[in-house]
């Protein structure tokens, strides 16, 4: 191989554009997982093993029934709200508007945990118990991983909220730009979990 | 690249003589904080969980604190070991110091960054290479358990019960060892310097790739003393959910390594497309580079589905939910699905970098350009996007929609026609070069030889009817040996003596590489092609006793794989003898052209003082002005 030499020099928006590749490729490894609980969702929905998806009545235990799938819209409803104000801070560093950008990742925030709190009382209250069927088994994989997503989703806006607040993102903002991209994921990922479960 | 803020920040070791958190973490406050988590959890868990009802199945309450203690064991290893550094000062707005950065990437530390959370990508290459081969070294003192018990058609000396958790260990700890045996030592090493990248992308989450898979290890030992892994490497439900605890220490395992490969597939691809020299078009970029960017693109998408797998698994055990439990609306067959859907792909990760370091040497053994290098990568494309619609092949005789059996009998035999691509590209480069009589060179002789009958016999396992009579027979056991140690372990070692002079800046050790490659050869041929007269005569797999019908067969490879066994004691010996004070290396023992055997021994901190700039390919021998 021939070669040459030259200087080298890395400009912020070089590393952001890797950073931005690396965080879609780990998101191809989420979204596969994501697919496959919606996998696993239709698939025993679809086989309904020894009627067991929803289970009748016995002498024991009452009937399994399925949940409304209003709690998981109104999670992804929270999600979206946070995805919105989190896209408004962007627009704010883009604008070199810093006090936009701390209103936006402030909110952000607030709404993630909201979304996080609003999905742990919807696991707390279920009707059913990990023991009652395949469908109960199904609704809370789907909202752990939802769970799980805001867990971290919180953690990001946090910490996009604080570095926003300590004027880290004066000269440089593909963090910003990044976390945007985890957001509309999350968002879409709550989505489809609300569509699964709309199907009973 | 190691990112270098402006942010001020006090420098290691000057806070009033005490040393910074950073400077402070090392393997053994991961194992200590790893260790007391685990013990801290697993007792409070004891005092304070409910008892099971007894109505209950199977072992919930142990399973609830045998989990949630190897969760508290990883969490607190990945915290000791300074995993969680860098999140948390992200969040709290204070980025590492240049001097911090530079510590990380284990400057003028010596030995001592090998025990670290290191992020430059030659310490993560060696840490790799040093891992896999003690995971080798576990996994093949394992299979001489198991040859040695086969040895009398009896068995005898080992417990049924042991021997099949001997038989999984072996299992899951090879494939692991198999799947990271290229990637994780050359991948890491290597690939970033022939691509003329000063480090990895992200070489922070580098190390976390590596350490993942550290954390990984106790509790697959562990679980070998709770029961083991009595259900095959595969972990098929509900077998798993029936299964003792040890089945945890599978669970955990297979979901942190699930964890590193996803890492490290985002940091490898990242680093590829986004980091190759100016020049270094796709036209110009190394065969292996390719190799190694088709595997761990395969097992991205691929190993989350493992992971959620074994998430339910865990689930089904724990808190007795009903994914795999039919009583309760779960189907083994979703396992199966979802098992074969990483398993099959899995081949693939494993053999393809392995195969295209090959394809990486024979120019270099043969004084030739690369014969058909767009035919190599179209092949590598065939086979990566075949590789995901062939999973079904695993499951004819289960039952699982025989209406689908025809087209994924297609699909199967239809990744031979990429895989044939590849043996051309191989033999066409051989043809007519100006052989240069190496171990790498012989291995690709060896590779031809063993992945042609691996190959071959797997067209027969691709048939429905011949799968009907195969499947579950040690057939089976020796057809992907074939493929995995045959083709993927000899390019493996291959890859060991081709880079060993730039890792270490000693040469591998001739005459001891020399026997051992004809050892292993002939011993691993010895081996399986009795493990192949056995299985054709209906002998089946994992059983600790046979009929005595098989006895020679099995003698015959108990004898191989001593031959193996002893082979790779030469080759240890070779490495480890090499490696303190073997010949010191030349900067380019091989006369190669890519770009890594341009940079000097030992290899400097960021690789080059300028980077490079490409103007040709790597394959110009035998051309004017190359």
């Amino acid at each position: 191989m021939s070669v040459e030499t030259h200087a080298h020099h890395e400009h912020p928006d070089v590393v952001g554009s890797r950073n931005r590749l690396g965080l879609i490729l780990i998101l191809v490894a989420d979204i596969a997982m994501a697919l496959s609980v919606l996998f696993v969702y239709f698939y025993l929905k679809g086989q309904n093993v020894n009627d067991m998806w929803l289970p009748a009545a016995t002498a024991d235990t009452p009937a399994v029934m399925a949940v409304s799938s209003k709690g998981a819209w109104y999670v992804t409803i929270l999600a979206a709200i946070g995805l919105l104000t989190h896209f408004y801070a962007l627009q704010g560093v883009r604008a070199k508007n810093q006090t936009q950008l701390v209103l936006g990742g402030g909110l952000a925030l607030v709404f993630s945990l909201a979304a996080m709190v609003y999905q742990f009382i919807q696991v707390s209250s279920a009707p059913f118990t990990t023991t009652s069927g395949a469908y109960a088994s199904c609704y809370f994989l789907i909202a752990g991983l939802n769970a799980l997503h805001l867990v971290l989703t919180v953690f990001i806006a946090l910490g996009n909220w604080n570095r926003s607040r300590l004027g880290i993102y004066k000269s440089d903002h593909w963090h910003v730009d990044i976390v945007n991209i985890w957001w509309i994921w999350m968002t879409v990922s709550s989505a489809l979990g609300a569509f699964a479960l709309s199907f009973g | 690249m190691t990112t270098i803020m402006n942010r001020p920040a006090s420098a290691p070791g000057s806070a009033a003589g005490r040393k910074p958190l950073i400077e402070r973490l090392n393997i053994v406050t991961a194992f200590l904080l790893g260790t007391v988590s685990a013990v801290v959890v697993w007792q409070l868990a004891l005092k304070f969980m409910p008892e099971t009802p007894e109505t209950s199945l199977f072992f919930n309450r142990e399973d609830k604190i045998s989990l949630l203690s190897l969760i508290a064991w990883f969490v607190g290893f990945m915290t000791g070991i300074g995993a969680l550094n860098g999140p948390i000062r992200w969040a709290m707005g204070k980025d590492l110091s240049h001097s911090e950065n530079m510590f990380l990437a284990g400057k003028d530390q010596g030995i001592k960054r090998y025990f670290r959370y290191t992020t430059d990508h030659k310490v993560v290459g060696i840490q790799y290479l040093v891992t896999t081969i003690i995971i080798f070294f576990v996994g093949g003192t394992l299979a001489m358990l198991i040859r040695t018990n086969l040895g009398h058609p009896s068995g005898g000396w080992i417990h049924p019960q042991a021997y099949n958790a001997i038989v999984g260990w072996h299992g899951i700890v090879m494939i692991v060892a198999t799947i990271i045996m290229v990637t994780g030592p050359f991948g890491n090493f290597i690939m970033p310097i022939m691509i003329g990248a000063r480090d990895m992308a992200f070489p922070r989450l580098n190390a976390l790739s590596f350490w993942l898979i550290v954390a990984a290890i106790p509790p697959i030992f562990i679980s070998f003393f709770t029961g083991g892994i009595t259900t095959g490497w595969t972990a098929y439900n509900p077998l798993a959910s029936q299964a003792g605890l040890g089945m945890n220490g599978y669970i955990a395992f297979i979901c942190i390594f699930a964890i590193s490969t996803m890492v490290a597939g985002a940091n490898i691809t990242t680093t590829v497309i986004k980091m190759r020299a100016k020049g270094m078009t796709w036209n110009r970029t190394p065969i292996f580079i390719y190799g190694v960017v088709a595997s761990v693109a395969l097992a991205l998408p691929a190993f989350p589905v493992f992971f959620l797998s074994q998430i339910m698994s865990g689930l089904d055990r724990a808190f007795a939910t009903s994914f795999y439990n039919s009583a309760g609306g779960g189907s083994g067959w979703l396992y199966e699905n979802l098992f074969w859907i990483m398993g099959h792909p899995e081949v693939y990760v494993i053999l393809l970098p392995a195969i295209a370091a090959l394809m990486e040497m024979a120019p270099v053994f043969t004084r030739r350009p690369l014969f058909g290098f767009n035919l190599a990568v179209l092949g590598i494309a065939g086979i990566c996007g075949l590789s995901i619609l062939v999973w079904a092949h695993h499951m004819y005789i289960s039952g699982w929609a025989p209406l689908l059996n025809a087209p994924f009998m297609l699909t199967t035999e239809l990744i031979s026609i990429p895989t044939g691509m590849l043996f051309l590209v191989l033999v066409g480069t051989l043809w007519r070069g100006r052989l240069w009589m190496t171990v790498p060179l012989m291995s690709i002789f060896a590779l031809l030889w063993n992945f042609m009958i691996g190959g071959i016999t797997g067209i027969y396992l691709s048939d429905v009817p011949a799968d009907a009579f195969l499947h579950g027979s040690m057939y089976v056991t020796a057809h992907f040996h074939y493929t995995l140690m045959g083709a993927g372990l000899t390019g493996a070692i291959a890859s060991l003596v081709y880079w060993f002079p730039k890792m270490t800046g000693r040469m591998l050790d001739k005459k001891l590489s020399w026997i051992s490659f004809w050892m292993v050869q002939i011993g691993f041929n010895v081996a399986f092609m009795g493990m192949f007269m056995v299985g054709l005569a209906g002998q089946p797999r994992r059983v600790e006793s046979y009929a005595a019908m098989f006895s020679r067969g099995n003698l015959i490879t108990t004898i191989g794989a001593y031959t193996i066994m002893i082979g790779m004691l030469v080759l240890l010996h070779g490495v480890i003898s090499s490696w303190r004070s073997g010949q010191k290396a030349p900067m380019n023992p091989w006369h190669a052209k890519t770009l890594e055997w341009t940079v000097a021994n030992p290899v400097p901190l960021e690789n080059f003082d300028v980077l490079p700039v490409v103007t040709s390919d790597a394959y110009g021998y035998g051309k004017a002005k190359s």
